[in-house]
């Protein structure tokens, strides 16, 4: 009888490991800390969202504790937060468009072919990321701008409205992160991305104030840039505008409807 | 082992990938060749779930990648020539990709090594040169030690001890038992390498069969008679065996050298003007083969495939 020698695969099909979702959120992890610009833009939320509510608080702690003052000091407590929410759209923007831009897209969609646990990952990591830093930021900056304000006699202690514009601030940056995620997937690309949440967040928002009636006061108060930062602040500059929950709650509506639709375009889009 | 059934693509009303069926078997390079345009990358993204058959289907071990339980572990690929974040380094390129697959993060220092790229792992992957680029697309599609293992152009911009290195590789890969899958729209660097061609043109299947058919089939050498006796001379060769076609006022001669068809000439005391050896190139037997089914014609092929 002969022997016959058959070659056999040196890599048969090992299944030793199934692809579950904790898998490819320390996948998107690595991704999100392994570039610089999430850490640039990290800095620059702090950066801009403590420094300026400081700086602001400072400028202004004479005159809003004297009797010409038209703000609520509040007001103030959170504001370096309107410019900062920018850098979170960036953030958000750039964890989906960068690997469009590369053509890494292809590497993460082969190495992970269900989709939606992509998308969800990124989700996820965003909005948390910009949670925890949004939060600690607008601590910081309140006890740096709270500080002048104290001097003046007219500081707020972080209680009731003030705690909650706090993690309001965090949930505010997060819910901005998450509706650049789905920005950055519907349009796959980073300047278009970034642009069209901008616009929409900020100078439509804007824009609609102008609109007499009804109507107008109703598109005010829905506008994502409005409606999203009545949580993040102690006392609002805008009256018209709904309470901070139920505010918060049309801004998380309209954030959760653009992610359905992200998270359904990318599961069918060609990538 | 790579299967595709009826596989077809189209986009609006034109037709990529047109109903191909082929087999990639484990154990040896098969190269996968057609001009540019043809549907090669168009297959290859199907291959990897990342285009959606308008029709029919393609498995990677029996099943849709898309699919996959362990998606690195059973098919590795290079895809893009820089599919990576420019500002992010070669390690952590890899570690993100094992860390999706849950595959031990030695495993990446691991392929760096046989890339060659361990030196260089922490710079950042943007500042490669288009070789470095390619050996690192190539490292990640070994991250998972997959049995199945596809890369589109592979040599795409690498310098030729670069090209001899994945020539090398894909051969070992293959001596390993492994399926290998080569995309290039040069014949020459397909000859050398593959062992099995699938030659596509316009999203239509144009050869599967091994490379020594190929060549044989398509690039084979013949002698050139040219005789003011030419029936005499054509009638002579065939009665020898010899195969003979009859090309304006020469014979095509298949079958014996040169020297043979002079001294069988010879013996019969006929005349003979010419006695060529003409040895058409690989190049061009792919060129005529490819030459209805390519995309884009430029007037200088449309002259090298007359």
């Amino acid at each position: 009888m002969s022997t016959v020698t058959q070659s056999v695969p040196a890599a048969p099909e090992q299944v030793l490991h199934r692809q579950g979702f904790g898998d490819v959120l320390s996948a998107e992890w690595i991704k999100l800390r392994s570039v610089r610009s999430t850490w640039w833009t990290l800095a620059a939320l702090v950066g801009l969202g403590a420094g300026l509510t400081v700086a602001v608080c400072w400028g202004n702690a004479e005159w809003l504790a004297s009797a010409e003052a038209d703000e609520p000091p509040g007001a103030f407590l959170t504001w370096g937060m309107m410019i900062a929410q920018v850098t979170a759209i960036v953030l958000g923007v750039l964890a989906v468009t960068s690997e469009y831009g590369t053509g890494m897209i292809r590497a993460t969609f082969a190495a992970v072919p269900r989709r939606g646990r992509v998308f969800a990952a990124k989700a996820l990591l965003v909005a948390v990321l910009l949670f925890v830093t949004g939060t600690l930021t607008a601590l910081v900056g309140y006890l740096g701008g709270n500080y002048f304000l104290d001097r003046e006699g007219i500081g707020l202690a972080l209680e009731g409205d003030v705690l909650r514009a706090m993690y309001g601030s965090g949930l505010y940056m997060a819910g901005l992160g998450l509706f650049a995620v789905a920005v950055g997937t519907l349009l796959r690309h980073t300047a278009a991305a970034i642009t069209i949440t901008i616009a929409v967040c900020f100078v439509v928002s804007n824009m609609v104030m102008l609109i007499p009636g009804d109507v107008g006061l109703f598109l005010e108060r829905v506008m994502p840039g409005n409606a999203g930062t009545v949580i993040a602040t102690p006392e609002t500059f805008n009256p018209n505008l709904l309470d901070a929950w139920p505010s918060f709650a049309i801004f998380a509506a309209e954030v959760a409807v653009l992610l359905a639709a992200a998270a359904v375009a990318v599961r069918r889009r060609d990538a | 082992m790579i299967r595709a059934q009826a596989l077809t693509k189209t986009y609006g009303d034109k037709t990529a990938v047109d109903a191909i069926d082929f087999t990639v078997k484990p154990g040896r390079v098969t190269g996968f060749l057609g001009p540019n345009g043809a549907g090669k990358s168009t297959t290859m993204r199907m291959i990897l779930g990342l285009d959606a058959p308008t029709a029919g289907s393609v498995t990677v071990n029996g099943h849709r990648h898309l699919a996959s339980p362990a998606p690195l572990r059973s098919i590795g690929a290079l895809i893009e020539a820089q599919g990576f974040h420019p500002g992010r380094s070669a390690r952590d390129h890899l570690r993100w990709l094992a860390a999706s697959n849950g595959i031990p993060t030695t495993r990446v220092g691991e392929v760096l090594e046989l890339v060659g790229l361990e030196n260089v792992a922490g710079q950042r992957a943007g500042r490669y040169s288009l070789g470095m680029g390619q050996r690192l697309g190539i490292a990640a599609a070994l991250i998972g030690d997959p049995p199945v293992v596809v890369l589109d152009e592979p040599v795409n911009g690498l310098d030729p001890e670069g090209i001899r290195w994945v020539r090398s590789l894909a051969r070992r890969l293959a001596d390993e038992g492994r399926t290998v899958f080569i995309s290039s729209h040069l014949m020459t660097e397909m000859a050398l390498t593959a062992d099995h061609l699938i030659v596509i043109g316009r999203g239509q299947i144009l050869a599967d069969c091994s490379t020594e058919d190929f060549i044989a089939r398509h690039a084979a050498s013949y002698v050139r008679v040219k005789s003011p006796a030419r029936a005499e001379v054509g009638a002579l060769l065939e009665r020898a065996g010899l195969e003979v076609t009859v090309v304006d006022d020469a014979l095509h001669v298949q079958g014996t050298e040169a020297a043979a068809i002079g001294d069988l000439i010879h013996a019969k005391g006929l005349g003979l003007h010419e006695l060529t050896l003409v040895r058409s190139s690989l190049e061009d037997a792919f060129m005529t083969l490819t030459a209805s089914h390519v995309e884009y014609t430029s007037k200088a092929r449309e002259e090298v495939a007359a």
